[in-house]
């Protein structure tokens, strides 16, 4: 930082003297009833460099950028200060007026005397002093900015998607059919993901081979998609527009072959873990007549071991009980956590569903068979799913509801009647003890995030306090990641039924389809950047940087700066103890210059 | 007010003092949550003076001490939630940065009201409001801080940090 970093600094060096021009908008009455702009134009209009300081009743209207653009060419204006409202609302506008007039459009600051001053202060003199003292610490600022350009990124036009499951699928024939060549990664030998070990799936009850079958064929066939089956992701280097990540092929009888996938952006569809019950969970892997929603599946499937018979010791099934929320909606103190202390509290979204559809599905199979339902609560949310839970009630499933802090427990029939139990404390019915006999339970296991510590090591992906990645923003941004060019497709980002994760899929097809078909990216210019002369190569911007956006040129021994990686926070600039390092468009020099313009510098006060 | 009056002079030309505060807020999370009480209407003094950064990970110590050199009575800083970085985790270095300043500051004899830090989200307009008229009436309550003078009487300080408001 200079020494002298008030507005008067910026004069150095010998270049020329910088000319602002402030334009103060009255807002209507919003800024005006409350500030006297008047008095806050005369008052600015002296302050070093300003050459003209006036005010306008709308400055958004396209009067009042017609009239901006000919006084900042009548006064030879080379930087403008525009008080009005938030600049997120027109500071995108003001830019483009100023470029108009022949200016960099980064030679401007926007004040905000709207939102953080009239409409908050109630007193008049004080809201006027508050405007004044905010547009002084900008002419502090504005003195110190020099001419940016906006980033123009290249993007390569290919995409990787990492997982071929039905996610990862529908993103790379999304992607193919608006003709951009796809890489499809898939770790196992085999395309289909889970929906291979799925009979029939809700809402629609079709078989899950009918509906995935014809998306392989489609994948395998599709010219712009390549398929690499048997991968390990082995090293990823570059950024957005140019990501290149090295894989490696295993092959029976031979060493793995590696092969290096370049992409313009990468869709990460890897899918996520079915929960596994600890053992004696509800009496899992106690009993034999304990299973899992998906083992139900695959007992029920024509084609599945047992040829679609629902048995369990050689004897047909008669009564069937299903526990809900197993490893879902877990509560601290009473559940297990996993290996990482973290319990699953969430919902796990696809399971009340899929419980009552197969319920529906063994009363039309097996009539006479009696199903009884366990759960803390029931949540048929999806569209038809509803119905489901109806039909289910109609066709005579009976339902008893416990309280989560006295879950249902799964003991051997005392009376001998049937191999087990379910006891409940019934709150459908006051609380009341209801032993239920049954020869088979089958536990609604929830969904968890899998270990995907390489991925996020090697895309430095965000995660979720739930485990799995996350998004941008969920209602925004809802199939980005932080990082540029990463998107998510599918159940990666939390616990989806295949509905929900095929039309995250094709939204993220689709974002990554949108910036491959532009060809760029264009970011702000905000970044950081290195002075070599003071970089000491301690490394502590390394350490900081929330992109890895910094690297260390070891010949030179100093830090560097990735810049299509870098966002701009300056979070290094605040870290560097040699101050090596700045930030374009917020260095020390300019926010000094407007905290010491913001407390009245002694130049102010004296130019009258 | 004389017309060639800025805004320091005000505080002796209407003869109450009131302090200076100087807020650093992240332009995601905070710098949007103070347009929200804007956008609300809400009411808060005029003592926090907002200087727009793009992530609170930015505000550098010397920032602060600057501020408070320059003859700032209070120091505020606002950044998102930890969890709603804009930047990922740029707020954690804020997180961890704070403490020290903190210590550095009382270290100077600063009193610990004086520096505050918060986390402010986009929506929390009325949290902001909370935060700005706590923090005033505090720092009210402690009077001018005139740390140029503290630092002169000390024996430190230059003579350009001894009259911040001019000759």
């Amino acid at each position: 930082m200079s020494d002298d970093g008030n507005a008067k600094g910026a004069a150095g060096n010998g270049a020329h003297e910088p000319r602002i021009g402030v334009f103060i908008c009255h807002c209507g009455g919003n800024i005006a009833d409350v500030v006297d702009v008047q008095r806050v134009a005369s008052t600015i209009g002296k302050l070093p460099y300003v050459v003209d300081a006036s005010t306008r009743t709308f400055l958004c209207s396209d009067p009042g950028q017609v009239r901006m653009e000919k006084v900042i060419q009548d006064h030879k204006i080379d930087r403008v200060i525009v008080a009005a409202c938030s600049p997120t609302l027109h500071a995108l506008t003001f830019r483009r007026a100023i470029s108009r007039a022949g200016l960099n459009p980064f030679m401007f600051e926007h004040v905000n005397i709207r939102e953080q001053v009239s409409w908050v202060v109630e007193d008049k003199e004080a809201a006027t002093l508050k405007a004044i003292r905010l547009i002084s610490a900008a002419v502090g600022r504005i003195a110190h900015l020099e001419p940016l350009e906006k980033r123009r990124i290249p993007i390569h036009p290919a995409a990787m998607v990492i997982g071929g499951g039905v996610a990862g699928l529908k993103a790379a024939l999304d992607l193919a059919q608006r003709g951009i060549d796809v890489a499809l990664v898939e770790k196992s030998d085999k395309l289909g993901g889970r929906m291979l070990e799925l009979d029939r799936v809700f809402p629609t009850n079709e078989r899950a081979k009918d509906l995935i079958q014809p998306l392989i064929n489609e994948v395998e066939n599709n010219s712009r998609i390549t398929v690499y089956r048997n991968t390990e992701l082995v090293d990823s280097s570059g950024v957005v527009g140019d990501f290149n990540t090295k894989i490696s092929i295993r092959q029976p009888g031979a060493e793995a072959r590696e092969v290096e996938i370049k992409s313009g952006a990468i869709l990460i569809a890897v899918g996520l873990d079915v929960y596994e019950p600890h053992d004696g969970e509800y009496g899992y892997k106690q009993y034999p007549e304990v299973i899992g929603l998906l083992d139900l599946q695959k007992m029920m499937n024509p084609d599945g071991p047992t040829g679609g018979k629902v048995e369990v010791n050689g004897k047909p099934v008669k009564r069937v009980a299903f526990i809900h929320c197993v490893g879902s909606r877990q509560w601290s103190g009473l559940h297990k956590p996993q290996a990482d202390g973290k319990i699953n509290d969430y919902c796990s979204r696809y399971c009340c569903s899929g419980i009552m559809h197969a319920a529906v599905e063994l009363k039309d199979r097996f009539p006479g068979i009696e199903i009884y339902d366990f759960h803390e609560d029931i949540r048929t949310y999806g569209r038809g799913h509803e119905e489901m839970y109806t039909e289910a009630s109609e066709k005579g499933v009976v339902f008893l509801r416990y309280d989560p802090h006295k879950p249902a427990q799964v003991l051997t029939d005392p009376q001998g009647k049937a191999p087990l139990i379910v006891r409940v404390a019934d709150r459908l019915t006051e609380g009341l003890e209801v032993d239920t006999p049954v020869d088979l339970v089958v536990l609604g296991n929830g969904l968890q995030a899998r270990d995907m510590s390489s991925l996020i090591d090697l895309y430095r992906c965000s995660r979720g306090a739930d485990r799995f990645l996350l998004e941008v923003h969920p209602k925004l941004r809802p199939v980005e990641l932080a990082a540029f060019g990463l998107f998510l497709a599918g159940s990666v980002q939390g616990p989806m039924d295949i509905t929900e994760a095929t039309g995250m899929a094709a939204a993220s097809a689709s974002k990554a389809a949108a910036l491959i078909t532009q060809g760029f990216l264009e970011m702000d210019p905000f970044i950081a950047k290195v002075n070599e002369d003071l970089c000491t190569g301690c490394q502590t911007c390394l350490t900081i940087c929330p992109y890895d956006a910094i690297y260390r040129d070891e010949e030179k021994e100093i830090a560097v700066v990735k810049e299509a990686q870098c966002t701009g926070c300056g979070t290094c600039a605040a870290a560097c103890p040699s101050n090596a390092i700045s930030q374009f468009g917020f260095t020390d020099d300019q926010i000094i210059s407007e905290v010491k313009m913001l407390l009245g510098d002694i130049q102010v006060t004296t130019k009258v | 007010m004389p017309e060639h009056a800025t805004s320091q002079v005000s505080r002796t030309e209407t003869g109450v003092w009131t302090p200076r505060i100087v807020g650093f807020l992240c332009y995601w999370c905070s710098y949007t949550g103070a347009d929200a009480a804007g956008t609300a209407r809400m009411k808060y003094p005029a003592n926090v003076d907002i200087i727009r950064v793009m992530c609170s990970g930015r505000v550098d110590p010397e920032l602060i001490t600057t501020a408070f050199s320059r003859g700032a009575d209070g120091v505020l800083v606002c950044g998102c939630h930890i969890g709603d970085c804009h930047y990922i985790n740029g707020n954690h270095k804020t997180m961890a940065r704070m403490p020290l300043i903190r210590k550095v500051i009382e270290g100077m004899g600063i009193e610990p009201d004086r520096f505050r830090h918060e986390w402010v989200s986009a929506a929390e307009g009325e949290k902001f409001k909370e935060v700005v008229t706590d923090m005033t009436a505090k720092v009210t309550a402690l009077g001018p801080l005139n740390w140029p003078q503290l630092m002169y009487d000390r024996g430190v300080g230059h003579g350009h940090d001894l009259k911040p408001w001019g000759e």
